[in-house]
């Protein structure tokens, strides 16, 4: 349990800490393109590549960054394995009963790994270096524009940075409620499944009665606040991007374009 | 026995949020004491009382109950689970069964009592929390008053009959009348052979009930000893940011107005006596 979560913000100054928030979500959007937009080796290697420079960049220790996709190693690999085996292939390796491996299908099963490797670490990256609030305000400012269409993009922001700055304190009540009970003798770690099951109902059912709780007082002190939806909301006035932010996203497009002009 | 060697516990060690929340705190509680566990907030106090739980494991030192380590590897849980109770903060949370009856019954799931021991123990545990069991057995726990919860909570506690009871500021929020209530159950659980560790930050409370204080500050040992001594230096704890209570304050003033009370008096019985004492002189 001494572990923090995967992906939970970790304070620091690097240049990637100091990126806007917004630059960094269309960053990341703009990468993820380029990431599905290859099949081959040598693709994978240049994002990989990448990716630790990044990592580098941030001062993130490459344990955490990593850990988000790390623990997922045993799904990789089954993955991998059940590409390399089921794969319906022109040239199989051998053929023996349900298995037929070959080198397409290994290549599919590298393929969906290195996605999924990459968007995980990538988007984690982004996460551990953008404080929560500039990740929503950043949000806020994508949606903007789907103002035209008639979306209320104020609500949808408010709702976002709500939902995420009750994170750590649902998590911090979920872990109160699961001490409390388990030092009451709920067995969270037992392998008899109905010993689990009833641990893990008496940790639901709370944390359940918590959240609404909460809601219901947040919503009193936000009305008790003035806080009314039908009428229109001051707005914020945002620092504008730095020329690092549009380099940044510069150099991200270039090579997604190239990545999509090589396919 | 209760025995605490050189425990220290670190918060994320290696990243960001590291921080050291107990430092090598050793400590040594007999069967039957009533400890009263001190500091201000973000001291180690809540940390402390994890560990002797088996709630978190510590970075260093041990932790032996009646002589076995509880993080050996070998050492069974259920023992120490048996052993020690906890009401944590705000233990109403904690109330989730459909009926009174059934919450209680939770926590004795884990051992082999018969269902009579068991039914027993229940009545007992909600008696000396003032319900009337017959009455409540079968409403939703959920339905109380918010005093009344924490009670049934605590009730849920005790029904596993545990050694030792290891409380987290258990009065706040209390109106005055359920306060004092439940401090006299203490008492009378103390006096019935239980080991009482409470967290408070009320140290009328404390002076009154706890015999002995344990004083943290920043996750190491600052004060420990019985409560009349420990409360006796006034204004090293006053500058500590802690408090003495209200009976140690008033005799401190009225001694220095000259008015001769003996150092140690800690009890609003203990004033009582030593002024009506003087009066007859």
């Amino acid at each position: 349990m001494n572990r923090l979560p995967a992906g939970l913000y970790q304070p620091g100054d690097s240049r990637l800490h100091r990126l806007d928030a917004l630059s960094k979500i269309l960053c990341l959007i703009i990468l993820l393109i380029a990431v599905v937009n290859t099949t081959t080796i040598p693709g994978y290697a240049v994002l990989a590549l990448l990716t630790g420079f990044l990592i580098r960049l941030s001062g993130i220790r490459p344990p955490d960054a990593l850990h988000s996709a790390t623990r997922l190693g045993w799904f990789f690999l089954i993955i991998l394995l059940m590409n390399l085996c089921f794969y319906e292939p022109e040239h199989p390796w051998f053929s023996w009963w349900i298995f037929r491996p070959s080198t397409e299908g290994l290549m599919q099963g590298v393929n969906v790994v290195a996605r999924v490797f990459l968007l995980l670490v990538l988007s984690n990256l982004l996460t551990i270096t953008t404080a929560p609030l500039a990740m929503t305000e950043a949000m806020e400012r994508i949606l903007t524009p789907l103002r035209i269409l008639g979306v209320p993009t104020d609500l949808v922001a408010m709702i976002l940075s709500i939902a995420i700055q009750f994170i750590p304190t649902l998590l911090e009540e979920t872990d109160n409620i699961r001490k409390a009970q388990t030092a009451r003798g709920a067995r969270f770690d037992s392998r008899k499944l109905t010993e689990k099951a009833n641990a893990v109902l008496s940790l639901v059912i709370p944390i359940f009665l918590a959240a609404f709780k909460r809601a219901d007082e947040l919503s009193l002190a936000m009305e008790a606040r003035g806080y009314r939806t039908d009428v229109k909301r001051s707005r914020k006035k945002y620092a504008p991007l730095q020329s690092r932010d549009w380099l940044s996203m510069g150099l991200c497009t270039a090579l997604a374009v190239a990545y999509v002009v090589l396919k | 026995m209760l025995e605490l060697r050189d425990l220290s516990y670190t918060y994320a060690p290696g990243t960001a949020y590291e921080a050291q929340a107990l430092e090598k705190v050793s400590l040594c509680v007999q069967a039957g004491e009533f400890v009263g566990i001190m500091g201000r907030t973000g001291c180690g106090k809540s940390t402390l009382i994890q560990l002797v739980a088996g709630l978190i494991t510590p970075t260093g030192g041990q932790i032996l109950l009646d002589g076995e380590d509880i993080n050996d590897r070998h050492y069974d849980r259920n023992v120490l689970r048996r052993k020690v109770g906890v009401v944590f903060q705000f233990p109403e949370i904690q109330l989730f069964e459909k009926t009174v009856a059934r919450d209680l019954a939770f926590g004795l799931k884990q051992f082999n009592w018969t269902a009579e021991k068991k039914t027993a123990c229940i009545r007992e545990a909600l008696e000396r929390l003032d319900f009337d069991y017959d009455r409540i057995k079968d409403k939703s726990p959920l339905g109380f008053s918010g005093g009344e919860k924490r009670r049934l909570a605590i009730a849920g506690v005790l029904a596993a009959r545990p050694e030792i009871l290891i409380l987290d500021e258990p009065v706040a929020g209390l109106d005055p009348l359920g306060r004092d209530a439940f401090l006299k159950l203490l008492d009378e659980l103390n006096r019935d052979g239980v080991t009482i560790l409470m967290i408070s930050h009320s140290a009328d409370a404390l002076a009154e009930h706890a015999g002995r204080i344990v004083v943290l500050k920043d996750g190491r040992l600052l004060r420990d000893g019985p409560t009349e001594v420990v409360f006796s230096d006034c204004a090293g704890l006053q500058a500590e940011g802690i408090g003495v209570g209200q009976v140690r304050e008033v005799t401190e003033r009225l001694r220095r107005r000259g008015v001769e009370l003996p150092l140690n008096t800690v009890r609003y019985e203990q004033l009582l006596d030593a002024l009506a004492g003087r009066e007859s002189l």
